[in-house]
């Protein structure tokens, strides 16, 4: 609701039919002059730079058992030099799996995102631009996604189609997309009336034309805001599935991680040195896009910022 | 007044095109789980006479569409069948775990929305300090954090290390209460109660609280709020009487949305503190494949969400004066 | 001593493109019960400088010079509580968007008797009485009271607002623009019971508006403002009869009801300047026909000219013949919206 009132309220610099080029400078623009957006963007070039460099820097492969000199599992260890933050009770390395469940975050997070924001910019382009029936239909379909538990769903479909991050990842998409279609349709609905995109229309441009060299340019600093938070929605979700016990079971995860030191009762044995820093991690990755969210926001609507 | 009553007949209609939806939605993805829903309860060495037993007494020999038929009606009047497992009717189960999950959120929601909207009248009060600098990140802090995690932390400390709260479930083992309320009413409910609750609202307040603030930052420019200003009302009147008080009104439809999203959300909170609710018994049925308890929990949950979403539009036009001319 | 006194007052915003000073240096006075119109195009410093005798200006701008004396008390040296306390008390405002300044999720009439209990310390019971009576005072009914904002026209709105602005009878009532959103007929009922209340009450009325013919059926002495600038004041029917600032005879040849309805009317050609750099001269020269070398380099400042007016022209000496070209000369400047007035301009200087 109030989402859509405010891209009805709109930013000046949509005024002039902007280009995809534009759109992407915003982006810098953003991070130039919001600390808190920077500081999101340079935890994704950190999490980035771990999950490609994960194989290198990982003193262990996450899913060995690691064993004593004396032959015994070294299962439960508390940190030490061999084991920065100790082991799980099976003898795996935890550093180890805290930073190969960077690339499964990384990857879960920027594709979901990806296909929420491309489905839901379709959807909100198509009927924001077309209306009538098209809009009509396209609309009660985001009530119902709207009507859709959100979780319980994931739960039964993910259980359904099979535990696996592309499902997951699937799954997100296909529920997701609602926030970004309704308020990207609000957006196109103002649009389409400016004396602009009348004029290409006047022109000749065709409707797909119209609609992707003269529109979308204009409410795509709208979907990366709506990217930027699914991001984070996406991680947290993710991490909730593997929780769930529902995850991906040949993946390290960070919610897969914080499955394990549940089921095996780490926290009764006090192994903070397990449980704490994946949850850390997810705390932060989700962060990031708020922030990063947060500092579109700003730029797209003036009128929250601090004056 | 007409507008005020098409626009709830409009989105009354809206509501119950969803709630079929939903119903169908959830009837075609149980139905088309690999295999017939039998499967997981069938023991192989069954003879053919009792699979064919089994299969009609679930309905399930029927064409599909008849099946659908049946399903349909079977929810209009509550009826989810038996638990593949317990052999319960599954209408029984429901009734057991859905006034814990109630009381869970409530409570969660209350305080959430009781710290949420003072917090964040003051966040919008203090903006430009560094109340305002740290607040925020804060409480973006608390929505990034997994549930669960924070949850989890919540065990080791409170539970664990410093012995404060049990570790799991509503009531300790042994013990009896004549009455549901009496039980709610217990000590060691609440006891029980009280670390998933905080866990919860500790997630839940972000959204209220951001909410207000921005909507309080949003009044705060209104014309009507200068006017009191130039009348020389005392700041704390205009603060509390004038500004919170129309910010409010989007937090009031926001509480109710909280309801539902929150009793879907409530899965993770009641899995990580074993809390005997819809949420958890939803994961446990769908791991155990155990459908009708899946299908019935879940269909709750959309339920509650679907009437909350139309009470949160109920009430907004309840309480802002306007609604019902602008809506038009 | 007159009423109020406004000394060199200025006023800055702070913006994107730097600071812009909306009010210049105004200087202005209002008797005791007359009431003072003040006239200019809109963004002219009008509202801001009315919300800034009571000190109530939005978050980016700053009083930054001058004085605002209420009844010999300089209200700009005050702290925020003895302010506060001449807030309403004796200066009541009706503001430009009044019909957006009442709280839409209360009843009129408890916004009414709010204001009266926590400003004038009235008793519940007397508020009450007081309201119904405020309320039959601007031609209200007193059922009314009990309606909400968006129950009510926009000119029941207006009047309700006029009668907050009484409510705690302050001897001075701000109105900007009271009547603009309203439609006609309704303006002109607003504005006589306005005019009745001022007279049967005494108050002192500071009324700002665009419509000069606003100012000359209901005040008895007129500033006109440009650019943040007092540039001619005076009592109503000499400034109107024989204006000596070239800007306040554009304004008068711009409006239909001051002159014959055969006469043409014609607009002042260009815009006001931009106040982010004020110019250096006169800022009415790049708009005035009859500007001159010396207008271009040297700001006029605001002088007597004889019978207690004042006027801010270096040429307000020869107003008695400028008055008489003044229709030619703006019809020409609008025509070629070029200025060849007398060796006027040196070239440029019209943006």
């Amino acid at each position: 609701m109030s989402g859509s009132e405010r891209a009805a309220a709109l930013p000046q610099w949509t005024r002039a039919a902007a280009t995809w080029r534009d759109a992407l400078l915003v982006t810098w623009a953003v991070a130039r002059r919001d600390r808190f957006a920077l500081a999101g963007l340079i935890i994704y070039a950190v999490l980035l730079a771990v999950a490609l460099a994960a194989p290198a820097l990982a003193p262990y492969n996450p899913l060995d058992l690691n064993y004593r000199p004396d032959g015994d599992v070294a299962a439960n260890e508390a940190p030490s030099l061999s084991h920065w933050l100790g082991t799980t009770n099976l003898g795996r390395d935890v550093f180890s799996q805290v930073l190969f469940g960077t690339r499964v975050a990384l990857v879960v997070g920027f594709v979901a995102a990806f296909g929420v924001v491309v489905l839901g910019t379709l959807v909100g382009l198509v009927a924001g631009y077309y209306s009538g029936w098209v809009d009509t239909i396209l609309m009660r379909l985001a009530d119902v996604a709207f009507g859709i538990p959100f979780l319980p769903m994931a739960i039964v479909l993910v259980a359904f189609l099979g535990p696996s991050i592309w499902n997951t990842v699937l799954v997100m998409t296909l529920l997701l997309w609602r926030d970004t279609g309704r308020v990207i349709r609000a957006q196109v609905l103002s649009l389409r009336t400016r004396s602009y995109v009348e004029a290409a229309r006047v022109l000749g441009a065709s409707h797909v034309r119209t609609m992707f060299v003269h529109i979308a340019p204009n409410v795509l600093p709208l979907s990366f805001l709506y990217g930027s938070l699914a991001v984070g929605w996406a991680i947290l979700t993710e991490a909730s599935i593997s929780f769930l016990g529902f995850g991906d079971p040949n993946v390290i995860s960070w919610g897969f991680m914080l499955q394990d030191a549940y089921n095996s009762q780490a926290m009764a044995r006090h192994a903070f040195y397990w449980f704490v820093p994946p949850g850390l991690c997810i705390m932060l990755a989700v962060m990031a896009g708020f922030f990063i969210g947060r500092g579109y926001e700003e730029l797209l609507f003036p009128r929250l910022r601090r004056r | 007044m007409p507008t005020r009553f098409s626009f709830l007949a409009s989105r009354l209609s809206q509501t119950v095109l969803v709630l079929w939806v939903v119903a169908t939605l959830l009837f075609l993805i149980f139905r088309l789980m690999p295999g017939n829903p039998l499967v997981a309860y069938i023991d192989p060495n069954f003879t053919a006479e009792v699979q064919q037993a089994l299969l009609r007494q679930f309905g399930l020999d029927q064409p599909l569409h008849v099946q659908y038929a049946v399903f349909l009606s079977n929810l209009v009047r509550g009826e989810f069948g038996r638990s593949f497992f317990s052999r319960e009717p599954v209408s029984q189960v429901m009734w057991q775990v859905l006034p814990n999950t109630l009381v869970l959120t409530l409570s969660a929601l209350l305080l959430a929305y009781a710290v949420g909207v003072v917090g964040g009248a003051l966040l919008a009060a203090r903006r430009g300090t560094w109340a305002e600098a740290w607040g925020i990140p804060a409480v973006l802090a608390t929505r990034a954090a997994p549930e669960f995690w924070v949850g989890m932390l919540a065990l080791a400390l409170f539970s664990f290390t410093l012995n404060w709260f049990p570790s799991s479930g509503a009531t300790s083992p042994g013990s009896a209460y004549s009455t549901w309320w009496a039980q709610v009413a217990s000590w060691d409910f609440l006891r029980h109660l009280t670390l998933p609750a905080l866990t919860l609202a500790l997630y839940l307040q972000g959204l209220p609280t951001l909410l207000m603030r921005s909507t309080m930052l949003e009044v705060m420019d209104e014309d009507f709020i200068t006017f009191c200003r130039m009348r020389g009302l005392p700041e704390r009147t205009i603060l509390l009487r004038h500004a919170a008080r129309n910010a409010l009104l989007p937090v009031v439809t926001a509480f109710a949305l909280g309801i539902g999203y929150s009793i879907g959300g409530n899965v993770i909170i009641e899995t990580v503190f074993s809390w005997p609710g819809l949420g958890r018994t939803l994961v446990r049925a769908v791991a155990a494949k155990d459908y009708p308890v899946a299908q019935a929990a879940f269909f709750l949950i959309a339920v509650v969400m679907i009437v909350m979403n139309f009470v949160a539009d109920l009430l907004y036009s309840l309480l802002d004066p306007r609604v019902s001319h602008e809506r038009q | 001593m007159p009423l109020l006194e406004i000394e060199n007052l200025t006023v800055q915003y702070h913006t994107l493109h730097g600071a812009v000073q909306a009010v210049r240096g105004v200087t202005l006075s209002i008797e005791r019960g007359r009431a003072l119109g003040l006239v200019g195009e809109s963004g002219c410093g009008k509202t801001t400088l009315a919300r800034a005798l009571i000190n109530v200006l939005s978050r980016n701008a700053a009083i930054t010079g001058g004085a605002v004396r209420f009844d010999g008390v300089d209200l700009l040296q005050l702290s925020g509580e003895a302010l506060n306390d001449y807030r309403w008390r004796r200066i009541g405002l009706v503001p430009q968007a009044a019909m957006d300044s009442l709280d839409p999720v209360y009843r009129v009439g408890d916004q009414l008797v709010e204001t009266m209990r926590l400003r004038g310390g009235l008793t519940p019971a007397e508020a009450r009485e007081r309201a119904a009576r405020l309320f039959a005072l601007v031609g209200l009914e007193p059922t009314r009271l009990r309606l909400y904002p968006h129950e009510l026209s926009g000119g029941m709105k207006q009047r309700v607002v006029i009668a907050m602005a009484l409510a705690l009878q302050p001897k001075l009532v701000i109105a900007d623009e009271p009547v603009t959103a309203l439609d006609v007929i309704v303006q002109h009922q607003v504005l006589r019971t306005m005019r009745e209340l001022q007279e049967t009450l005494s108050l002192s009325l500071l009324l700002i508006t665009h419509d000069i013919s606003v100012v000359a059926d209901l005040c008895d002495d007129v500033a006109v403002m440009y650019a943040g600038r007092i540039v001619e004041t005076g009592s109503v029917r000499e400034v109107f009869a024989a204006p000596q600032h070239p800007y306040t005879m554009g304004l008068r040849n711009a409006f239909p009801s001051l002159r014959a309805s055969s006469a043409r009317l014609v607009p002042i050609e260009g815009y006001p300047p931009d106040l982010a750099s004020p110019p250096n001269g006169c800022a009415f020269a790049p708009r005035c026909p009859f500007a001159v070398q010396r207008c271009w380099g040297d700001d006029p400042v605001l002088m007597p000219t004889g019978g207690g007016r004042l006027a801010a022209c270096h040429r307000a000496m020869e107003a008695d013949v400028l008055r008489i070209q003044a229709p030619q000369a703006f019809a020409r400047l609008e025509a070629t919206g070029s200025q060849a007035v007398e060796g006027g301009a040196p070239g440029g200087g019209i943006p």
